[in-house]
């Protein structure tokens, strides 16, 4: 009896102990999608369709993060002479808009290495972000765009089911202070982006993405990426942008250096001091 | 060597390898100038988008300069058990990290050596920096 009773106290110590650790932890924003469970069906709403609500983290075989190119032969953009002085823009004369508290907007969100949260309603889906954002898409049957929609930076959204799929079809976008993506590259007023988003199983989100924009590319391209679910814990918390964002003053113009692998920042950092000797 | 390593994967965990901060490291700081700075500290705003501390440090000369140390999101650091509680005024801090660009009295505090040997990661996750 007292052994039993030491064995369940030191159990319950260790996991006491455990939790400690876990608690302590900084979770991964990114999954190895190689150590993901597969198969498992994905939860249906009350009228059948998909429910796609989840904490959603990309994974680590998205590669290279953040650049809208990644499906593309050498992550090459098919920019037009006024795509690419716009980039040129972008990167000589304007800081990060998400730096500065803007919207990310579609479909860099999508880019984005932080996971997003879904809920889902009937007739409406919430994507939210961290920074405090968050679209919302109805997708009621029949809806169609405005023939002069106000510009903005997710655009006007538009969704419809095509049998397990939630197609979501935008226009109306702004297009000043938006990056397309992590990288700088750009997007025109004129650009259109259809998803097409669906839950393969109970633990991945997916997106197939057809990005349209004639000013600034010469033929429209696509983007997919798969998400994985987070622990039923996980959610987005609040963040407050614009309460000290004292590195504004301090931004250079673009997003600093692109390395050879196609994501941002530099292929050679210097090393770190060595730590400080143990006492 | 222990705690050497866990800090390693600690910053490859918050690192991650995808873009996902509130803004590139590259866009603000230079990754060829990697400084330590040891000094008294004065102020912490514990805040977002970055919580900021404040060391004042004697320069060659003897003169105080005060140096801003940028790491990541409160929350962020919270869940890697950097916590606010920590940082306390007038500890002497041992802070390793990355000079801003643009040359201001402004580092990536990527590591903080607290007075008791504690080392805390103070990278913003995700932000592309040197892992």
């Amino acid at each position: 009896m007292i052994g039993r009773v030491t064995r369940t106290t030191l159990a319950a110590v260790a996991c006491a102990a455990l939790g400690a650790v876990l608690l302590a932890q900084e979770r991964p924003m990114q999954l190895d999608d190689t150590k993901v469970p597969k198969g498992r069906p994905a939860p249906r709403m009350a009228n059948g369709k998909p429910d796609f609500s989840g904490y959603w983290k990309g994974t680590t075989q998205t590669r290279p993060g953040g650049n809208i190119g990644k499906d593309l032969p050498g992550w090459k953009l098919p920019l037009t002479p006024a795509g690419e002085a716009a980039l040129k823009h972008n990167l000589t004369a304007t800081v990060d808009p998400e730096a500065v508290c803007i919207i990310g907007g579609t479909p860099r969100h999508n880019a984005s290495g932080l996971p997003f949260e879904v809920l889902q309603g009937a007739n409406k889906i919430v994507f939210m972000y961290w920074y405090s954002y968050f679209r919302l898409v109805p997708f009621t049957a029949g809806l169609k765009h405005s023939d002069d929609p106000d510009p903005s930076f997710f655009g006007e959204e538009i969704g419809r089911w095509e049998g397990d799929t939630l197609v979501i079809d935008s226009i109306g976008f702004k297009d000043e202070k938006v990056w397309i993506d992590e990288n700088a590259n750009p997007h025109s007023d004129a650009l259109h982006v259809v998803e097409r988003w669906t839950r393969p199983d109970y633990n991945h989100i997916h997106v197939d993405t057809l990005i349209e924009d004639p000013k600034f590319y010469t033929r429209s391209f696509t983007y997919a990426r798969t998400w994985a679910l987070g622990e039923p814990d996980e959610q987005i918390q609040e963040y407050s942008c614009s309460e000290n964002n004292v590195d504004a003053a301090h931004l250079g113009f673009g997003p600093g250096p692109i390395r050879a692998d196609g994501t941002r920042g530099y292929d050679n950092p210097a090393p770190l001091p060595p730590p400080v000797p143990k006492k | 060597m222990k705690s050497h390593l866990a800090l390693a994967a600690a910053i490859a965990l918050a690192a991650g390898g995808h873009a996902a901060a509130h803004h590139s490291f590259a866009a603000e700081f230079d990754a060829t100038k990697a400084i330590r700075v040891t000094g008294t500290l004065v102020k912490v705003e514990w805040t977002n988008p970055h919580t900021y501390f404040y060391v004042d440090v004697k320069d060659d000369k003897g003169e105080v300069v005060r140096w801003a140390c940028e790491s990541g999101a409160p929350g962020a650091l919270s869940r890697r058990g950097f916590k606010r509680s920590l940082l306390k005024l007038g500890d002497t801090l041992i802070v390793d990290g990355y000079r801003a660009k643009n040359g201001a009295n402004l580092m990536d505090a990527r590591r903080v050596t607290l007075p008791d040997g504690q080392v805390m990661v103070g990278a913003s996750a995700g932000d592309g920096g040197p892992q």
